[in-house]
């Protein structure tokens, strides 16, 4: 099948450098400590963080750092055929893994000891790339529940198809099953905390792919940055000071 | 060089911030000693920002970022509510909104001894005080004021209870009295306690007035002063047509 035609357009009418649109909003979960939901095409996921909170399980605190739990859930209609078990296998708990280990590379775990932040991923609508859209909505909602970060975190996917290396895959050219590169980087440092592939590249052509999904962060963590300047204007202007 | 150091310091002060965000460049100034506040982190020659807010410095050396969130983080001094989690034999366990439980000595009360320590139960609301608060340590709490004093602290009887983000108590508590505090209380007569962990309590003679009370410093968050003074007219006038 032709993911990229003669013209240079995809299946979505994107150029292979082109990302989906992005959206995001901050403090959507009233409940939560902090809270955001970002947008990245017609994937859309829901993060919401509580803690620094006390502990639950003694036999799990550590005593000069907090404990960071991360939970990565699809609802049952986010994709296209109802999912029956929505988390809890193996998939989910990869990825729980996998944003609990990225997100704790930015968090200063050594200023809360002995306490314990929840973050609770969930996936409204899937259209490949929810990894990334997932970390960058809890990379929001971290700032938003006012956690020390060392630095914001960003992620994007490229991948590699017909030859032509392919930013922000959606869910038909995920599938295809060519090669698809995560990468999550700290916005302001550019060191990769996150970087995972399936499928098989050469060498040559991973560095430009990578380079790629790497550009993709840049432009979400521009957009990440000024809607947090945006939110904390609105709560810090509006009380008049 | 200098000039630099200086553009990079004035363009973000009073400015907002968000993490990463890098707001001075150590290896630019010399000599100087600076206090670092909230918020802010040393990372080899350059200071860093941690939370998003608002970047203040105050003179001479002082930087540090204010901002509002739901949690709190204790500090020495601070006045707030807490409410009895547990008992021990030597201390309350206490839930302040904060990353651990804090505790209350059983004798921290003006005149407490082994033999007149009280009883509470868990949910009580207590308004207190921080005595410490250090980082790897539970915070301990005090009912009276650094002389022994009661001076106020002690258990919230009746009332309603919400919670608020930390800058609406700091608002709240500011002076001079926040625009919607001063307009409530013109027409209106009620009790309240203000907890900097973002804790607020409401006692008044009806339901009705703790409710309208709440409801309009709950709605007074993102609202400037003019506006929140026609927040609260608004208010009392439905209140004052209905009943």
């Amino acid at each position: 099948m032709e993911f990229v035609s003669p013209e240079g357009l995809r299946l979505d009418g994107r150029r292979p450098m082109e990302m989906r649109q992005i959206r995001a909003q901050i403090g959507v979960v009233a409940k939560a400590d902090g809270s955001a939901s970002f947008e990245m095409g017609n994937t859309k996921v829901i993060a919401a963080v509580y803690g620094p909170r006390e502990v639950q399980n003694r036999s799990q605190q550590i005593s000069d750092q907090a404990l960071v739990r991360c939970e990565y859930s699809m609802a049952n209609f986010s994709t296209g055929d109802r999912m029956r078990k929505p988390k809890g296998d193996r998939r989910s708990m990869e990825i729980s893994l996998v944003i609990c280990q990225t997100m704790e590379a930015c968090i200063l775990t050594h200023l809360m000891p002995r306490s314990q932040i929840d973050i609770f991923v969930q996936v409204l609508q899937a259209d490949g790339g929810t990894r990334s859209a997932c970390i960058n909505a809890a990379t929001l909602a971290l700032a938003d529940a006012g956690i020390p970060m060392c630095d914001l975190i960003t992620s994007c996917s490229a991948g590699y198809l017909n030859s032509t290396p392919l930013l922000d895959l959606n869910y038909v050219e995920d599938s295809a099953g060519g090669p698809d590169v995560t990468v999550g980087i700290l916005s302001k440092s550019d060191k990769v905390t996150l970087l995972q592939m399936d499928a098989k590249l050469p060498m040559d052509i991973f560095e430009n792919v990578m380079q790629l999904a790497i550009e993709g962060c840049k432009a979400v963590a521009n957009y990440i940055r000024e809607i947090l300047l945006e939110n904390t204007k609105q709560l810090e202007y509006r009380r008049g000071r | 060089m200098d000039d630099r150091s200086l553009n990079l310091t004035t363009s973000f002060i009073d400015q907002i911030v968000v993490p990463g965000d890098v707001v001075l460049d150590l290896s630019s100034m010399s000599n100087q000693t600076i206090k670092l506040g909230g918020g802010l982190r040393q990372d080899c020659d350059t200071i860093s920002v941690m939370k998003a807010g608002k970047l203040k410095f105050s003179k001479p050396n002082k930087y540090w970022v204010e901002s509002s969130q739901k949690r709190y983080v204790p500090c020495v001094e601070d006045t707030i509510l807490g409410t009895v989690v547990d008992s021990k034999a030597d201390n309350f366990l206490v839930d302040i909104k904060g990353p651990t439980l804090a505790f209350l000595p059983v004798l921290a009360f003006e005149g407490g001894t082994r033999r007149n320590i009280p009883k509470y139960e868990a949910g009580t609301l207590l308004y207190v005080r921080v005595v410490k608060a250090n980082a790897g340590m539970n915070p301990e709490l005090s009912c009276t004021d650094a002389s022994g004093k009661a001076a106020e602290f002690g258990v919230l009887k009746d009332g309603y209870m919400f919670e608020t983000s930390t800058g609406l108590s700091r608002m709240l508590l500011s002076s001079p009295t926040c625009p919607v505090l001063e307009a409530l209380g013109k027409k209106l007569s009620f009790e309240i306690a203000i907890g900097l962990n973002g804790r607020v309590w409401v006692n008044a003679a009806s339901p009705s007035t703790v409710i309208l009370v709440s409801n309009a410093i709950m709605n007074s968050e993102s609202l400037s002063g003019v506006q929140q003074r026609i927040m609260v007219e608004k208010l009392m006038q439905k209140f004052q047509s209905s009943s």
